[in-house]
């Protein structure tokens, strides 16, 4: 690229704002983690009621095992996801930071186009763009890292509504002393689900606005 | 930005960039100091990164962009240095040398490929090429952490913000009349000032110096008998004062 030519391609004004959104997409899947880690506490409350009911809810107990890994697939996941978007902020400032400099560079060799230096600044400027390049690639493919981890989890979240039915299904069959407390399960698991998934949801659309 | 020779040798010239008519109002103008020699050129105090693109359109009139090897940051302050993570993408392998008290503060301005080489509290020295300048602390004056430059062969200490003045930003680069020149460092001096133990220290230490130009980072340039003057009006000055004291 010719240095000062201008035909470098900089991140537009809303662009600019790529590292907020990414921050953004960071805190919701800290309050994601947060979620997942709820649904380890029910996953274990679960298999305490469980220990409890004994053959009053013998069909319940492998249920736990269940849910107790999806909890742990949950949690690591969107903790991943969350470093992953910490990181992707980090970059997008980064860029930010290059795209800065590179205009700056645009003024210098326009206002000192006369400079018998002004081509020392060549090199400067190529160094910039390029690096700015590899900045851009691996911008890019923490998206599609970030995207992917969210495609994961949301299909593992999916676990979590058979789940709920299926303990559904075992308070029927339970002693009615312990089918309130097993209904009670399959609600949390689900509004815990729902919560993650509204968080992945709107992720999801942020990551899409990062293209 | 406007470009003036201070001093001129057969190893080595001083250069100040100032008064830019480009600058935004709410900014405080800012004299940059630039040493070249033979093959390096050292950028003093160079500034805010709302200055960056100025400053460096007028340093490239005078060296190649390779050329500028050192920095100087007095102190940490945002108008010394707060361009730091730009002239960092600029200049591949220069060294930034500033007192060892700010280090860990000064690398927030972004800094990964410039060396910080940390001045130590008594001072020291740097050689470009066939020049040698002295580090003089000023510690307290108005920074913590604070460094003077002397060049004993040009007889000039770059002085910081000791000896600035808020001007117009058309207003001269030499005190040309020091009476007059008085109210408009009096104010910065009694409020930016901590220490008056620490002004006298530097007072005294400072007069054993042959000195022929004072050259601060803001206002104008003290020259001749106006430096004995400044050194006379500053050591009886009470400093450390706020505004509330100052009525
Ligand atoms: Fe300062
Ligand atoms: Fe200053």
């Amino acid at each position: 690229m010719k240095p000062g030519s201008k035909k470098y391609n900089y991140m537009s004004s809303e662009n600019c704002s790529y590292f907020v959104t990414a921050a953004v997409i960071a805190a919701k899947l800290d309050q994601a983690t947060r979620a997942a880690q709820q649904l380890t506490l029910i996953a274990s409350n679960a298999k305490a009621l469980a220990l409890r009911a004994g053959q009053g809810a013998a069909g319940f107990r492998p249920l736990t095992d269940f849910i107790h890994k999806l909890a742990d697939v949950t949690v690591s996941s969107s903790k991943k996801i969350d470093l992953l978007a910490t990181e992707l902020s980090r970059m997008a400032a980064e860029k930010v930071r290059g795209d800065r400099a590179i205009a700056h560079f645009d003024t210098v060799y326009e206002n000192a186009k006369d400079s018998p230096y002004i081509h020392s600044l060549d090199v400067v400027y190529k160094r910039t763009v390029e690096k700015q390049q590899d900045v851009v690639i691996a911008y890019r493919q923490q998206i599609d890292r970030l995207n992917e981890e969210l495609d994961v989890l949301e299909k593992e979240l999916r676990a979590a509504g058979i789940l709920a039915t299926l303990s559904r299904v075992e308070a029927l069959q339970a002693d009615s002393f312990y089918q309130d407390a097993l209904n009670n399960v399959a609600d949390n698991v689900e509004s815990v689900a729902v919560s993650i998934k509204t968080h992945i949801k709107s992720s999801q659309s942020l990551v899409a606005e990062l293209h | 930005m406007k470009t003036y020779k201070l001093y001129e040798s057969s190893t080595h010239a001083w250069l100040v960039f100032g008064r830019d008519p480009g600058k935004p109002s709410q900014i405080i103008d800012t004299n940059q100091y630039m040493v070249v020699s033979k093959d390096n050129a050292l950028l003093i105090d160079p500034g805010g990164i709302e200055l960056f693109s100025a400053m460096l359109t007028t340093v490239i009139k005078q060296v190649p962009v390779e050329k500028i090897t050192h920095l100087f940051a007095s102190h940490q302050d945002p108008d010394i240095i707060s361009s730091l993570g730009l002239w960092d993408q600029a200049l591949e392998n220069a060294t930034l040398h500033s007192p060892w008290l700010w280090e860990s503060f000064i690398r927030h301005f972004g800094m990964n490929n410039i060396t910080y080489s940390p001045i130590p509290d008594e001072g020291g020295q740097l050689h470009l090429d066939d020049a040698m300048l002295r580090f003089i602390p000023a510690h307290y004056l108005h920074s913590s952490g604070n460094v003077n430059i002397y060049d004993p062969k040009a007889k000039i200490l770059m002085s910081g913000d000791i000896g600035a003045a808020l001007e117009e930003p058309e207003a001269p680069i030499y005190v040309d009349n020091f009476e007059a020149h008085i109210p408009k460092m009096k104010t910065f001096h009694q409020r930016w000032m901590p220490s008056n133990e620490a002004k006298n220290d530097w007072v005294s230490r400072v007069r054993e110096l042959d000195i022929e130009m004072l050259c601060p980072q803001h206002g104008r340039i003290f020259r001749g008998d106006d430096v004995g003057r400044f050194l006379d009006w500053f050591e009886s000055l009470e400093v450390g004062i706020t505004q509330k004291a100052l009525g």
